[in-house]
């Protein structure tokens, strides 16, 4: 491999790296606005200025490839006043607004500023402000907080794949926005706040909602399709706040889409059933898990029995479902559900030309894998037993006692007789297996409210037979 | 979508699509060919434009407003474009453009009441050995003096 | 030397009859050397004849013209295209107008020869699009080759083919840097592109492109005819050949475009034989030697020879050849205000130091005329000139920053007479 010496250290690169990746592995990070890796190269902002040898003047490391021999100084007095000078430039217009700035905590114009800009202000003409206009529910625009780096219209043209986010006018008098208050099309707006460096683009899901410094981060994976987005959820006091995407470049690159990305609302919706529930003459009453659990114990040995497993659900959930079943409820017939027409991996497929797959639910693959066949059609039986986790639809159910084991809000409940609340897929660890085939980890964020169970408890229960008391 | 746009605007076009490698080469020369058309380009005009290459409206009118020569806002009859550039400032286009301001009782930037005249600054017009010039709609008016500019004036007002 | 020889361009102004075809086949020999580069000369032999010319571009940058041929790649696939830049810009210059309004044949000439040597079969004009007549004119020029077998198909019944599209500009300055124009020939903002990849391997339409000046482009004939060396031999300075048009405005008896041999007048004689002195009997105050973004020259500065490297040896320019005379009487403050405002008007925004500084500078220079500025405001000028030269993602950064740096070095004493209240703006 090829070397080049950033700082004084010798790095290895393979050829076409930029210096900024280049020096990131030499554990040297170049500061940048206008730089995504995700994103066409523009140096633009003029922040990751570097001085490289034989070269008479400040040259930008995202635009710089890193060459044999290749000598690279990242602090050198020329190159603090350069940063120094595009910081000054950059805030001459910013307002300063970080205290009500959601982006506040995590924003780059914040760190850039801390780590390379000056003490004092030199600039003492008016600001350039301007009148938003409205870009539709998922973001919330502020452009006196824009510093131009255009991530955000090249995210539209070369990631989402529409020209909907453009620059008009010119020079000092350029808006960034779309045209006329038209409302964003995209389904992966979300991604606009996340790539932007300031507090320009913002979501308004999360406004005003939690300081960033705040947040809990958990690691996990999106369950909104069988994609399997890498996700952060951010969370704190067992609430959810946000998700965002985790960079995978084998999978979702850095991006997720708006659906995936507000997928977790469910899991938080007051009109989820946190209980176990009966339905009784017509209306659902509270009820106790042993009474719940006694009553589909004693069902299981009817003649026509069908379990249902959802193909939201872990394999480790789906393979404790198969060996309980085949204990306690041999003759159940067992078929996955998820999502309708897509039963099987071979009939899933790319939804959209970005990440969407057609399967809304993560692990159609694991189900299959776990030799469940999917339902077709209606479901007839005397008794049902129902597994899911969140999002695999409930297909048409026609039998006397319906058990739904998992996670169920009131408009879930229409087929159902009872429910045996269970967790969603921040509440548990697990294994989805991805359209690709790939195995990955599901991890807890928060812990399970009301009196909800891990599917691998409430099995465990209707095995010992034992009375419990949650 | 209502036409606006002529057959003229559309044939002109299918004479110069073979003359570039793709389509979105042609928005500088439809916007020139719109804009002859309309005096200006409103909205509709832009969102046709946008349809007949094939790209979002947005992407037009990053592209119009990026080019001083494209009138997002209607203009007067006859543009006065006076420059203001080094050449021409060096001699005289201020007393110039005080000139016209006071003879057509509009400041620069905005339009007669009538709608005769718009009067706006320019910058470098390429023709500083002539100067101070200024642009009539397409033509150059160069060695512009106050006489001459005052009797362009009048001529304008006299033809309507 | 002939007087033939001493103007190639120059004694065909200012004749509107001396456009037609007619007059360039005539009085010109029109279309000859087109005629002979394609059918006695491989185009690697027409590069070396245009790198013996010693040609350097005529846009401003000065590159030398066979050069930048020789870097378009001979075996590409992909289409190769030879653009010509005519969108005549920098604040000044006004040569490019003239060939392109007297004689149109000799760029169309010399657009064969270049598209011959790189391997072009459609070149494209740009032309700015407030030259609207010179436009049609050019257009009208092109269709009377076409018509003649100068153009299209079979060029000269060769076996060439050739085409040429005049394409129109709508007003941005920066459409004059050859990137932002190749983003405005594909119908985009024209806005600079990051650098490399250089327009040699990948420029119009992601295609190995050549941009050459109007001027640049229109002296190839020449060349031809004369032969590299001769041409060469014109210039009276080292590595510059050829005569050099010159667009001479501001504060003159006679402004005007001239010709003259590269490198053999001074500014001196620039002002004194060509534009007959400055006006009125006035005393020199400056000049500005290459259009408005080259730095100022004092009155004791103008005995230098006119010409890219004498002109660099004392800080400034040769640029597009664009001499403004500025007299005594000039308000320095101001002028400077002016050229500040214009590149601040023309900056497309995109990089940081130029969309904002430019705008911070006209503010500062706003400030200090009309007597709002602190002393050492005229320091933060400076210092913010300096945060923008030489770090902007393309030339025009610089542009704005060199007449600021220039004009405070050399008439710091006019900028504190104004913050110290000493004078006030009128």
């Amino acid at each position: 491999m090829p070397k080049c010496t950033i700082d004084g250290k010798e790095v290895e690169f393979s050829p076409g790296e930029n210096l900024v990746k280049v020096a990131k592995r030499a554990g040297v990070e170049i500061p940048v606005f206008c730089y995504h890796p995700g994103l066409s190269v523009v140096a633009q902002c003029r922040m990751c200025y570097v001085e490289v040898e034989k070269m008479p003047k400040l040259q930008t490391a995202c635009s710089t490839m890193a060459v044999e021999g290749m000598v690279v100084k990242t602090q050198s007095e020329a190159v603090k006043k350069g940063r120094a000078g595009t910081m000054e430039f950059l805030l001459l217009n910013h307002p300063l607004d970080c205290p009500i700035c959601d982006k506040a905590g995590e924003c780059d114009l914040q760190d850039n500023s801390y780590g390379h800009g000056g003490a004092y202000m030199r600039h003492s003409e008016e600001r350039r402000t301007y009148v938003d206009v409205d870009m539709g529910p998922v973001i919330q625009k502020n452009m006196n907080r824009c510093i131009h780096c255009t991530r955000c219209i090249r995210f539209g043209d070369e990631v989402a794949g529409i020209h909907e986010m453009v620059a008009i006018q010119r020079g000092n008098n350029i808006d960034i926005t779309t045209i006329d208050g038209k409302q964003l099309k995209t389904e992966y707006a979300g991604n606009y706040s996340d790539i932007c460096p300031t507090g320009s683009l913002t979501l308004k899901d999360f406004r005003f909602k939690k300081r960033a410094w705040m947040l809990k981060k958990t690691p996990t994976i999106c369950e909104g399709c069988s994609k399997g987005c890498n996700m952060e959820v951010q969370h704190e006091g067992n609430v959810v706040y946000r998700c965002v995407p985790r960079e995978n470049l084998e999978i979702n690159q850095y991006w997720m889409c708006d659906e995936g990305r507000f997928n977790y609302r469910y899991t938080q919706d007051e009109s989820r059933v946190l209980v176990p529930m009966k339905k009784s003459g017509g209306s659902w009453l509270v009820s106790e898990w042993d009474s719940v659990l006694s009553e589909l114990r004693a069902d299981l040995s009817a003649k026509e029995v069908v379990c249902l497993v959802g193909s939201d659900l872990t394999n480790e959930e789906m393979s404790a479902i198969r060996e309980t079943m085949g204990t306690i409820a041999k003759s159940a017939k067992l078929m996955s559900f998820g999502t309708p027409g897509i039963g099987t991996a071979s009939q899933d497929g790319p939804a959209d030309t970005i990440l969407k797959m057609k399967s809304k639910t993560a692990n159609l693959n694991g189900a299959e894998k776990a030799g469940f066949a999917p339902v077709t059609g209606a479901v007839r039986a005397e008794v049902v037993v129902v597994f899911r986790g969140g999002r695999a639809e409930l297909p048409k159910i026609e039998a006397s006692r319906v058990y739904g084991a998992g996670v169920f809000l009131e408009r879930d409940r229409g087929a159902l007789t009872a429910i045996l609340p269970g967790l969603s897929f921040l509440e548990k660890d697990g294994t989805i297996v991805n359209h690709q085939g790939k195995e990955q980890r599901l991890q807890k964020a928060i812990t399970p409210r009301g009196r909800c169970k891990s599917t691998g408890e409430m099995l465990m229960l209707l095995l010992n037979q034992k009375a419990v008391s949650a | 979508m209502e036409k606006h746009l002529s057959d003229r605007f559309y044939g002109a076009m299918s004479k110069l699509e073979p003359r570039y490698p793709n389509k979105k080469a042609l928005i500088l020369p439809a916007l020139h060919q719109a804009q002859k058309e309309y005096g200006w380009l409103p909205k509709e005009v832009l969102a046709e434009v946008a349809e007949y290459i094939g790209v979002h409206e947005a992407q037009i009118r990053e592209v119009a407003s990026f080019y001083t020569m494209y009138n997002l806002k209607p203009v007067g009859k006859t543009h006065l474009k006076l420059c203001t550039n080094v050449a021409c400032c060096l001699r005289g286009a201020d007393d110039l453009m005080e000139y016209a301001e006071k003879k057509l009782g509009v400041k620069c930037g905005e339009t007669t009441p009538d709608g005769l005249f718009t009067l706006s600054e320019e910058e470098c017009l390429g023709a500083c050995t002539t100067a101070p010039v200024m642009m009539a709609n397409d033509e150059y008016v160069e060695n512009l003096d106050i006489r001459a500019l005052n009797e362009l004036i009048e001529k304008v007002k006299h033809e309507r | 030397m002939s007087a033939e020889t001493q103007t190639l361009f120059v004694q065909h102004f200012w004749n509107d009859s001396n456009r037609t075809l007619d007059y360039y086949v005539k009085r010109m020999n029109g279309y000859e050397s087109a005629k002979k580069v394609i059918a006695t000369m491989t185009p690697d032999q027409v590069i070396e004849e245009v790198k013996k010319a010693n040609i350097r571009g005529r846009g401003g940058a000065g590159f030398p013209m066979g050069m930048k041929w020789g870097f378009i790649p001979k075996n590409s696939e992909k289409p190769k295209y030879l653009v010509c830049n005519a969108d005549e810009s920098e604040p000044g210059t006004c040569k490019d107008r003239q060939i392109i309004r007297y004689t149109p044949h000799l760029l169309i000439e010399g657009l064969i020869i270049g598209s011959y040597a790189i391997g072009c079969h459609h070149s494209y004009v740009y032309i700015r699009g407030e030259y609207v007549r010179e436009a049609e004119l050019l257009n009208a020029a092109i269709e009377e080759a076409y018509k003649n077998g100068y153009l299209g198909k079979n060029v000269f019944g060769s076996g060439f083919d050739l085409d040429i599209t005049v394409h129109r500009g709508a007003g941005a300055y920066i459409c004059g840097e050859e990137t932002g124009l190749l983003n405005s020939l594909e119908g985009k903002r024209g806005e600079p592109r990051v650098k490399p990849p250089f327009p040699a391997v990948s420029g119009a339409f992601s295609c190995p492109t050549a941009v050459n000046n109007v001027e640049s482009i229109a002296n190839v004939p020449h060349i031809i005819r004369l032969g590299g060396e001769e041409f060469a031999k014109l210039g009276k300075i080292d590595k510059s050949g050829g005569t050099r048009l010159i667009s001479l405005s501001g504060h003159v008896n006679k402004p005007g475009v001239y010709e003259a041999l590269a490198g053999s007048m001074t500014v001196r004689q620039i002002i004194e034989d060509f534009g007959g002195g400055v006006w009125k009997g006035k005393r020199l105050k400056a000049v500005i030697p290459g259009g408005s973004s080259s730095p100022v020259l004092t009155a004791d500065e103008i005995d230098v020879v006119y010409d890219v490297e004498p002109l660099m040896k004392i800080g400034t320019m040769m640029g597009s050849a664009a001499v403004m005379v500025i007299d005594e009487d000039t308000d320095m403050v101001k002028l400077l205000l002016r050229i500040t405002k214009f590149y601040a008007h023309e900056s497309c925004g995109q990089c940081t130091p130029c969309r904002e500084g430019c705008h911070w500078m006209e503010s500062i220079l706003h400030k200090i005329l009309h007597g709002e500025a602190k002393p050492s405001d005229i320091d933060l000028l400076v210092d913010v000139a300096g945060n923008i030269g030489g770090k902007t993602l393309c030339a025009l950064g610089d542009a704005a920053a060199m007449p600021v740096q220039s004009f405070v070095k050399k008439f710091r004493s006019e900028f504190e007479a104004y913050v110290k209240g000493q004078k006030s703006h009128a």
